[in-house]
């Protein structure tokens, strides 16, 4: 009944996702043949570091994976998971409907009910994470373009592995500020801050967000295993902290 | 043969922030009795039962709900498994519907009665479908109420059950927990800042002020132990000091003094012949007058 209490408590969350992500999926899928047809519009000789963007992007897309690539695994869907992981990961088993100190009267350990609602929420993750990626390739024939379904499962994979990160922050920020909009507002400052680290300045040593793309991958064929490794070790560590934050928490 | 104690206190005390919300509580709650905790907003009492229902951990002292510790994960799980729990809030799951969160508390309990949620749910006239969200503040009581008498419980907790309700909707609320009692054996631990119901359906009684219970005991015993003892001089009331034990509160009016005793009045018209009042009367005092007297400052 648990499980039943934290799908009821998160679904609307889960199902915005859900929609959002795959629309986002079939909308850069269907672009494409639009896409294609401006790229001869775009200059060869543009300069500067806009223009070096330009024709890195007209480049990518020149081939139907590398515009999925760009535009999804790289763009879109990266930025939607990481906001849906910490909308999940905030959405705190004490505070998202009230009953806190109904739950707590009951013979559950509280570890139980962390342990539940976590796994529900890195399942509804999950489903988020490969569905719309499992999406290309299912609508891909229907331009005449094709996308490889373990190339997907692996993006997708990656995006999971990574976002899972931020879940667990929500999940954590949610223990120790007990109103819903702070853990939503610092989890998100701290995924811009960074992104800005990642490509404004380019302090990249081990890049959340290139592991997240599977860029490595994308170009060379190699599964970012160490960076997916790490990215568990992380989510692992706050998760640890968020539990023992809340089993100590007087309410 | 002592009482079987069902909750046991001992030196409680619970710090919030370098401030005291119990400081050395004692309290001693016998199996089968009816036991409330009366005191003021902030006295403490919503404090006590978290620490008792494992929601919060105390600070210092001992605590004991059937022998075990409420603090310890395993052994909290064993003790919430014997109790029915109202809270204060009554706060319970807005997105279940009625029916869905009865059944979800079943699910619990091994000892669910679920004749008794049937019975409650027509007594108390809760639409099934209806979502908890769209509940009045009296529907949402009277369902946390059968979602406690309900569990099997060898002990119910309520906190402050009837906060907010109609004087009407109050009644329907203890006459239901009256009932419920007298069929099960049980004991009732609930707390309260409304002395009438107290009195409706108490028999033992504690007043907490300020983190410490200033005075326990059964109700009947209270009732027979304190009085107040008026009396009335020819001028001012004279600035004595009392010495007789049981001496709880003096106040002073004009040419009149105010007494109350906690132990009869004998010991403390002994001493007070001695100031040579022109009339004593000895009244005695009811719950309201006691827990008046206990939590006010000397004037």
């Amino acid at each position: 009944m648990l499980w039943q209490k934290s799908w009821l408590e998160t679904r609307w969350r889960f199902l915005i996702g859900a929609i959002l992500l795959s629309c986002s999926a079939a909308v850069t899928v269907f672009t494409y043949p639009t896409v294609k047809e401006l790229l001869s519009l775009v200059q060869g000789n543009a300069t500067g570091a806009l223009g070096r963007q330009i024709r890195e992007s007209a480049e990518l897309a020149r081939t139907f994976p590398g515009y999925i690539w760009s535009e999804s695994f790289a763009g879109n869907q990266r930025q939607w998971i990481t906001l849906f992981a910490i909308l999940l990961g905030t959405a705190s088993f004490l505070s998202t409907s009230g009953g806190a100190s109904f739950t707590l009267s009951l013979p559950v350990s509280r570890r139980r009910l962390l342990a539940v609602r976590t796994s529900t929420g890195l399942a509804e993750l999950f489903i988020l994470a490969m569905f719309p990626a499992l999406l290309i390739p299912l609508l891909a024939p229907a331009i005449g373009e094709s996308h490889g379904v373990a190339s997907a499962l692996i993006h997708g994979f990656c995006l999971f592995i990574v976002a899972t990160i931020f879940y667990n922050l929500g999940f954590l920020l949610s223990t120790i500020f007990s109103d819903p909009w702070r853990p939503v507002l610092i989890a998100i400052g701290v995924a811009v801050a960074l992104g800005f680290l990642d490509r404004v300045l380019r302090f990249t040593p081990l890049s959340l967000f290139d592991v997240m793309s599977a860029e490595r991958y994308f170009r060379h064929g190699a599964v970012p295993w160490a960076g997916l490794l790490v990215s568990v070790a992380i989510a692992a560590g706050l998760y640890s902290v968020a539990v023992a934050n809340l089993v100590r928490r007087d309410f | 043969m002592a009482e079987a104690l069902v909750i046991e206190a001992t030196a409680l005390r619970k710090t919030y922030d370098g401030v005291d919300a119990l400081r050395n509580l004692d309290l001693a709650v016998p199996a089968g009795s009816i036991y409330a905790l009366v005191g003021r907003n902030g006295a403490g009492k919503t404090t006590l039962i978290k620490i008792l229902m494992g929601m919060a951990r105390a600070t210092s002292g001992n605590v004991r709900v059937f022998g075990q510790n409420p603090g310890s994960s395993d052994e909290g799980i064993e003790i919430r498994r014997r109790i029915g729990f109202v809270s204060d809030e009554k706060d319970l799951y807005a997105s279940m519907s009625v029916e869905e969160l009865i059944r979800f508390t079943a699910s619990f309990f091994p000892r669910w009665r679920n004749d008794l949620a049937l019975e409650y749910s027509r007594r108390f006239a809760l639409p099934p479908s209806l979502k908890i969200k769209a509940l009045s503040r009296g529907m949402r009581t009277k369902l946390a109420l059968l979602l406690a008498l309900c569990r099997g419980a060898d002990l119910l907790i309520l906190d402050e059950p009837t906060s907010g309700l109609d004087p009407v909707m109050a009644d329907d609320v203890l006459q239901a927990l009256v009932a419920h009692v007298a069929a099960e054996e049980l004991t009732v631990f609930f707390s309260s800042n409304q002395i009438a119901e107290v009195e409706q359906i108490a028999d033992r009684i504690a007043i907490i002020d300020g983190g410490r219970a200033i005075v326990s005991g059964s109700v009947d015993e209270l009732r027979e132990r304190y009085c107040r003892i008026q009396l009335i001089f020819e001028d001012a009331a004279p600035p004595a000091t009392l010495r007789s034990a049981g001496v709880e509160r003096i106040t002073r009016s004009g040419r009149v003094m105010t007494v109350l005793s906690s132990q009869g009045s004998a010991t403390v018209l002994d001493e007070v012949r001695d100031l040579r009042p022109l009339s004593v009367e000895v009244s005695p005092v009811n719950l309201k007058e006691i827990f008046l007297q206990s939590v006010t400052v000397e004037d």
